[in-house]
């Protein structure tokens, strides 16, 4: 496949682009749904392809096929180069890409338990194990829908500039959508996923059969013992769940430094957030925020991004200032900047676009205890379901599903979806102290035209907001 | 295609496998990006593939083949075979359509003037000019144009073949970070194209917007923009899959024949609708498309079947596989009789929501929702729109908002962009009391 992949960007040049680059990905998988006790079926994920992106003076060009043959990539070349030649015409400025170092390397995330060694039947055991456990629960859970997955991804990206960067990369996750009706009463957790990158050890290790136990036993508790939730001022400690969905929305997203400038002003929307406001407050001196693609087996894994560019973390906020952008080549040039690799796509049919991989509010010296134990009255928030964000990512709301009421110090009674909307400014401005330990939540992050919904994870350390509007 | 259609059906009946749908697509979409009123980014795909559909004794599996040769066929067949075999079998699986049947031209699908064009970009600048003409400083969207064609086989009978054509835009005007608008204009054949209304919406709307004050939270009586309409409706086309319904993922379950919206209210999936971006000669088994009545004046009719789901819940399907998942091909809204100023007029104190986005739900059962308007939202008094709003939230339940629909338009507006996933038609829309909520601090 190397052979293609080459040919394709030396066609590309010899056609007058300036830049070009070829991006070959392959995905192998198995995927198993069942519904309510039944196995819905069997899906085989088997795709590959090629994609290749040209600049020719100035304009930019894409163009994908799924058919590997010499003449069919070199049809698609053709067309990327006509595609960014006519572009070229309506544009005001000539896209340029950073300078960057690029390497010629080979990396791999290896399994212990490799699930392409693993039969349909035995990954079906995991989903059978949430039905029993939670059925052991003696919970009423009428509506449950269970679905495994993994994938074997595999990518060759070279570019004219000396970048040839071959990876594979496994991913398995569990997920699960369970309704708990009691009393007349219903609850649901929609969505819950476990994910890694790596082999079947990690879902054994993680046991989501344990995760949807403590979910419909929080459900439970929640119907019988719920309470309103207090209303008006109060403090609020968020669990590291809530933590993440809150630094993915208004912190990762309005650093998306092509969303800054723009660029996705008609699908995922713009930013509060401008080129100058580096350096500027956004948060109290507790709030630091890391965005890493580096961390072994997490969902969002890579080591270098789709332009060929190392990764490394990023500090998007350190101690309250707002210190980095997510930039990819193109944006990064507009500011005169290097990319710092946060430049990926889905599929070998997608263009690689300024992304985020694993954001976390970075942890403090509290312990959990200490961040309780001085809170009159407030709530603990330990999972949301309903959440959103403005387009500008300045208004967000999450109500809690699984929260519970502190008073005096002490954990107390469940409580009701007690809503928490407020500003970005607002919420990271409250917060007093941040907790030690640091814990992630998968999810898919969805950006672009047509739609990449990629693998990302979501945490950080508890923290405590004080002095917020809470409402029922 | 229908060579290797074939082909696959052989192989995998000699295989031992009963019931299969063999799915075949060829596809030529292109794509032009625009932002700060140039061209981001154009591409192109070819994709060549074959969704494949397997059942052996009531377990199902499925995939998607991309390389067509003989020996990759035959691989992945076995493969499938051996995965299926030792799994348990899915007890309320009840097969597919008997087929064959005859299939009816749908006008207005298929335009040799789509697969021809050159280039698009002149549609792309009329757009943009249509909205700076309006007052707009900046635009960003996309335009794409489709070409695709369909061969379906399956085991009981069916070769069915389809080709259409589209061409559609998405644009948003801007004035400021906060003065925004958003047209669209989705067509299937060239000579009905108007990439301009798109442009000059977008740009009329961000010019209303000018210098928006802080919304209040309470209960109003809202006007939805089709463009916002079309986003709700698009998640309830998904709750209306009698997949989601037996998931937990609608608040649709349990109300088969119950009230679910006004009386006023009707709305339909169109599978064979004229001019329609969803519309397709026949679902997934290869039954014909046709016209569901999801919600009959106010009460719940139907979910959306395919033949399983139908012969479980004993009904007829509404040809809408999905095989596993049956799903929406173009939802439709009943019109009402008022006119757009006749439904201002009926509104004292209220909200103009043009648009809205992110969705997302509390339950899905329940139909507790939010969902943020999104470009220009106005405040409405004694019928005339008095300022522009800004950062407020539709937080309320999705059934409250049908109970409460108390007007509908008479025009009928054709939306599908990138909120809006699967098309839907819907007029203006006056809701009462309406749910709105804004972030404190």
């Amino acid at each position: 496949m190397h052979e293609l992949v080459e040919f394709a960007v030396e066609k590309a040049q010899e056609l007058g682009a300036s830049y070009a680059e070829a991006r070959f990905e392959e995905k192998n998988g198995t995927e198993i749904v069942m519904k309510n006790g039944n196995p819905e079926g069997l899906g085989i994920l088997a795709d590959r392809g090629i994609g290749i992106r040209v600049l020719v003076n100035g304009g930019m060009g894409f163009a994908s096929t799924n058919v590997l043959t010499k003449e069919s990539v070199e049809e698609a070349v053709k067309k990327a180069v006509k595609l960014a030649k006519a572009a070229a015409k309506l544009r005001n400025k000539p896209i340029q890409f950073s300078e960057e170092d690029f390497h010629q390397v080979f990396y791999e995330v290896k399994m212990k338990k490799d699930f392409r060694d693993v039969s349909a039947e035995e990954k079906m055991e995991y989903l059978k194990l949430i039905e029993e456990r939670v059925k052991e629960t003696g919970v009423n859970v009428p509506m449950r829908f269970l679905r495994y997955g993994d994938f074997m991804w595999h990518k060759i990206f070279m570019n004219n500039e000396g970048a040839l960067v071959e990876s594979l990369i496994p991913r398995v996750s569990v997920t699960y959508n369970l309704v708990v009706f009691e009393e007349g009463q219903m609850e649901q957790a929609p969505f819950i996923q476990r994910a890694f990158s790596g082999g079947l050890e990690l879902i054994e290790k993680d046991k989501p059969w344990e995760w949807a136990v403590k979910d419909v036993k929080a459900l439970q508790k929640l119907i019988k013992e719920g309470q309103k939730p207090p209303e008006g001022k109060v403090d609020v400690v968020i669990s590291p769940e809530v933590a993440g969905i809150a630094v993915h929305e208004s912190v990762g997203h309005p650093y998306e430094l092509d969303r800054i400038m723009g660029r996705e002003a008609a699908q995922a929307g713009e930013s509060f957030v401008k080129p100058e406001m580096l350096g500027e407050r956004i948060g109290s001196e507790a709030v630091t925020v890391i965005e890493d693609p580096t961390i072994p087996n997490s969902w969002g894994f890579y080591l270098y991004d789709d332009e060929g560019v190392k990764a490394r973390p990023r500090y998007l906020i350190r101690e309250g200032i707002i210190n980095e952008f997510l930039m990819n080549r193109e944006y990064a040039a507009y500011l005169g900047m290097k990319s710092n690799a946060a430049a990926r796509a889905i599929n070998y049919n997608r263009e690689p676009i300024v992304r985020m991989a694993n954001t976390y509010l970075a942890p403090g010296d509290y312990s959990f205890e200490e961040l309780i134990e001085d809170v009159k009255l407030g709530v603990y928030m330990v999972s949301f379901n309903e959440w959103n964000i403005d387009d500008r990512r300045y208004q967000q709301r999450y109500i809690g599903r699984e929260a519970y009421l502190i008073e005096n110090g002490e954990i107390k009674h469940p409580v009701r979806r007690p809503i928490l909307e407020i500003t970005t400014k607002g919420l990271w401005s409250s917060v007093d102290a941040v907790g030690k330990e640091v814990e992630f939540y998968p999810g898919t992050c969805g950006k672009g035209e047509p739609g990449q919904g990629v693998p990302v994870w979501m945490g950080g350390a508890h923290a405590r907001l004080r002095d917020v509007v809470l409402r029922r | 295609m229908f060579e290797i259609n074939e082909l696959i059906l052989k192989k995998a009946k000699e295989l031992g496998f009963g019931d299969v749908v063999v799915l075949a697509y060829e596809q030529n979409r292109r794509q032009v990006r625009f932002a700060n009123n140039e061209i981001t980014v154009a591409k192109n795909w070819h994709t060549q593939k074959v969704n494949l559909f397997v059942e052996y004794q009531k377990r199902l599996a499925s995939t998607t083949l991309t390389a067509l040769d003989e020996k990759t066929i035959e691989k992945t067949l076995q493969m499938l075979m051996k995965s299926v075999k030792n799994l348990a079998p899915k007890e309320d699986y009840y097969g597919i359509a008997e087929g064959p049947f005859e299939y009816k031209d749908i006008p207005e699908t298929f335009d040799k003037a789509i697969v021809g064009l050159d280039e698009p970009n002149e549609y792309v600048e009329a757009a943009i000019n249509a909205a700076l003409e309006e007052g707009a400083k900046r635009t960003a969207g996309v335009l794409y144009t489709d070409h695709n064609k369909l061969y379906l086989t399956t085991s009981n009978g069916v070769e069915a073949f389809d080709e259409g054509t589209g061409i559609e835009i998405s644009i948003r005007a801007f004035i400021g970070d906060e003065e925004s608008g958003h047209g669209t204009n989705s067509v299937r054949v060239l000579k009905k194209f108007d990439p301009e209304s798109a442009g000059r919406k977008a740009g009329e709307i961000a010019k209303m917007a000018v210098n928006p004050v802080q919304g209040e939270a309470g209960t109003f009586d809202v006007i939805f923009d089709p463009l916002a309409f079309a986003n709700l409706m698009s998640y309830m086309s998904f709750m209306a899959s009698a997949f989601a319904v037996e998931a937990g993922f609608s608040f649709l379950v349990g109300k088969l024949g119950q009230k679910v919206a006004n009386d006023i209210v009707t709305i339909k999936d169109v599978g064979n609708m004229p001019n329609a971006y969803g519309t397709r000669k026949f679902d997934d088994e290869g039954v014909p498309t046709r016209e569901t009545t999801i919600i009959e004046n106010g009460t719940l009719n139907t979910y959306l079947l395919n033949t399983s789901f139908a012969r479980k819940y004993k009904r007829e399907t509404t040809a809408n596989a999905g095989l596993l998942m049956p799903e929406a091909w173009n939802v439709y809204v009943e019109p009402g009789d008022y006119s757009k100023e006749e439904l201002f007029s009926e509104v004292k104190r209220g909200i103009y929501i043009t648009n809205v986005w992110y969705t997302r739900f509390q339950n899905y059962v329940t139909g507790d929702f939010s969902t943020i308007p999104r470009d220009g939202a106005f405040l409405i008094e004694n019928g005339e729109i008095v300022k522009p709003i800004r950062n407020i939230r539709v937080s309320d339940n999705f059934q409250h908002i049908l109970e409460s629909i108390a007007a509908l338009g008479k025009d009928l507006y054709h939306i599908h962009w990138w909120e809006v996933a699967t098309p839907v038609f819907t007029p203006y829309v006056l809701v009462k009391d309406v749910g709105i909520t804004k972030a404190t601090k």
